[in-house]
């Protein structure tokens, strides 16, 4: 490489990484200068928000792999034509905007969508509830593992599980001891996507499950009622480093937890 | 054990079928990338479903079409091991070999004299990315033989190794196929590891077993004009069947001819390369039989091997001749032109068109 394309490549990555850096940068000096994490940290309803956001995003994660995880390698074993066509549906709901998610999850669901009517019928109301939340925050970061566990599924080597099934190993067995340990790379990053945009999810939530604190309000809620309430952005501020330092933890943890599960190779 | 599989399938638009049987003894499937040997073995093995036949191994009817019989691979005792990928990547050496036989309570004695049997001992705790080539081609063999298959299907296992580790591990094969009874399945498209390996050899070509016989048989007595052309004969001519001999580019030749061909009708005549005699021209004397008189217009050197080219300069085809060195050198092939090309009778093959035509 020469010299001038090299100092090019630095320039641009430099440049992608300031503005990447600089919003995160100028949050956390606006919440030291002004904002008052500390008070917040101390707050019950900051607690109350956080802990919905946590509990309600690894629900969406539990929920993800467990369905995903077959449906992701059927669709990478099957030669039909209806599974290619379902593996390119998959991205749809990663191109869908938010509202657009919250839309169609209510009118499902909704107490007039054509689900909601009949859940109704029989006592059952979703929307305004934690089980929103959930189904929310599902219908927009399932996709995210259900596609990165397809990717490791389709480049894992089907002889592999040939050669497995001649060895006298069940199809179980050869799914537990050789597939998932070859696509675990895979599953552990989607799940981490996953996660963080479960984490992350604002539009769908507020449209399908309201903004209740305590009840459907989770961080990011809580962080733009902050900002629209009487504290305006220096409460919004100190909330957002909450979450921002707090996934960043959690981040960091899970890509320990990855790189070592990983290292067979 | 005895192997014996005659089935038709479909993959795509891939259409295979074959009909071969081993014996106790090594089974090369040789032909082309494409000719459906690997779908061949997979049948086998139970990984793809045939449309209709039947497939025995060791006297048990692992696949009968008609009877409704199709055991999984897991229920087929068959040793399956493909270039690659080999070792489950996860895996050490010894978990990868015992994989799956937990509950065998003989399988640790098995398993230390395999790796005895095929030099990979002390090597149990690595990784397959910690060990070479060579040593996970050996190790997926001895994982393949732990289990007391009946038969053993090898898809290209060598293909990937250098040539000097290839000549060790077949050496090894042959060794192992001496000490047990075992039939083997081996899948190439390397010509002298078919010949070398195989007792019998079943030559594939678009999903047909063109030819399924002897090895001496197949490489000196091609069934048809294709087969010959796979098997490696640089020599392949047509001609006419003339008296109790054939004509070829106008010369008349000796040569044993095979039954049923009529006077006058077209033939095949093929004469491997290594096969063909030159002798110093004579110029008082007249021409033996089954000689002419050609020129060289090409030479080749391979190190051990020369192959010449010579063009006719009466009757007779254009000539491949395979010298090794020394009776090159001591022929003094080099520095001479004209040569009496000797075409002997015993090593030409005649083949009759309808029969490469009919299959």
């Amino acid at each position: 490489m020469s010299r001038g394309v090299a100092i090019a490549l630095a320039v641009a990555a430099a440049l992608l990484a300031l503005l990447l850096l600089l919003p995160l940068g100028g949050l956390v000096w606006r919440a030291l200068s002004d904002g008052d994490v500390a008070a917040e940290l101390g707050s019950g309803a900051t607690w109350d928000a956080l802990r919905l956001s946590v509990v309600t995003a690894t629900i969406s994660l539990v929920i993800a792999v467990l369905l995903g995880t077959p449906l992701a390698w059927l669709l990478a074993r099957s030669r039909a034509r209806a599974a290619r066509l379902a593996a390119s549906l998959l991205d749809l709901p990663l191109v869908l905007p938010p509202t657009v998610a919250g839309i169609a999850l209510l009118s499902a669901f909704g107490r007039s969508g054509y689900l909601g009517e009949t859940l109704g019928g029989i006592g059952l109301s979703l929307s305004f509830t934690t089980a929103a939340v959930v189904l929310a925050q599902l219908f927009v970061s399932a996709p995210f593992y259900v596609r990165s566990a397809y990717a490791g599924f389709s480049g894992a080597d089907p002889r592999f599980e040939g050669v497995a099934y001649t060895l006298g190993l069940s199809r179980w067995r050869t799914f537990r001891s050789v597939t998932l340990p070859l696509v675990w790379p895979s599953l552990a990053g989607g799940a981490v996507l996953c996660w963080a945009r479960a984490l992350g999810e604002l539009g769908a939530t507020l449209l399908f499950a309201g903004s209740l604190p305590g009840k459907t309000q989770t961080m990011p809620l809580a962080i733009l009622a902050a900002f629209e309430s009487e504290s305006g952005i220096a409460g919004a501020v100190s909330l957002s480093v909450v979450l921002l330092g707090f996934a960043a933890l959690l981040l960091l943890a899970l890509h320990r937890v990855t790189a070592t599960a990983g290292a067979y190779r | 054990m005895t192997l014996r599989a005659r089935f038709e399938a479909r993959v795509g638009d891939f259409d295979l079928a074959v009909a071969l049987e081993a014996d106790d003894e090594l089974v090369v499937l040789y032909g082309r990338s494409g000719s459906g040997k690997s779908l061949t073995l997979r049948a086998i093995a139970g990984l793809l479903r045939p449309r209709g036949g039947r497939i025995e191994i060791g006297g048990r009817t692992v696949f009968d079409a008609e009877a409704g019989v199709d055991l999984p691979p897991q229920e087929r005792r068959s040793g399956y091991v493909v270039q690659e990928p080999t070792l489950f990547p996860h895996l050490d050496l010894r978990r990868n070999v015992l994989i799956g036989l937990e509950r065998d309570i003989d399988a640790p004695g098995r398993y230390e004299e395999l790796l005895r049997l095929l030099s990979i001992e002390g090597l149990d705790g690595r990784r397959p990315h910690q060990l070479s080539g060579g040593q996970q081609q050996r190790a997926a063999l001895a994982r393949a033989l732990v289990r007391h298959a009946d038969v053993l299907l090898l898809d290209e296992p060598f293909s990937a190794l250098d040539e000097a580790l290839r000549a060790d591990l077949r050496a090894e094969l042959l060794r192992l196929r001496r000490e047990m009874r075992l039939s083997i399945v081996f899948v190439t498209h390397d010509l002298r590891e078919a010949h070398l390996l195989g007792d019998r050899i079943a030559v594939l070509d678009e999903g047909r077993v063109l030819q399924f016989g002897p090895r001496d048989e197949v490489f000196r007595r091609p069934a048809s004009r294709l087969v010959a052309e796979l098997t490696g004969f640089s020599n392949i001519f047509e001609g006419e069947r003339r008296g109790d001999g054939v004509v070829v580019s106008g010369l008349p030749l000796r040569a044993a001819l095979p039954p049923d061909t009529a006077q006058a009708e077209a033939v095949d005549v093929a004469i491997r390369a290594e096969r063909v005699v030159l002798r110093r021209l004579d110029p008082e004397g007249s021409l033996p039989e089954n000689c002419f008189v050609a020129r060289v217009v090409d030479e080749l050197a391979f190190g051990n091997t020369h192959t010449l080219h010579l063009a006719p300069e009466g009757a007779g085809p254009p000539i491949a001749v395979e010298v090794a060195s020394r009776p090159y050198e001591i022929l003094g092939v080099a520095g001479r032109e004209r040569w009496v090309v000797e075409l002997p009778a015993d090593d030409l093959h005649v083949m009759s068109r309808a029969a490469g035509a009919g299959e």
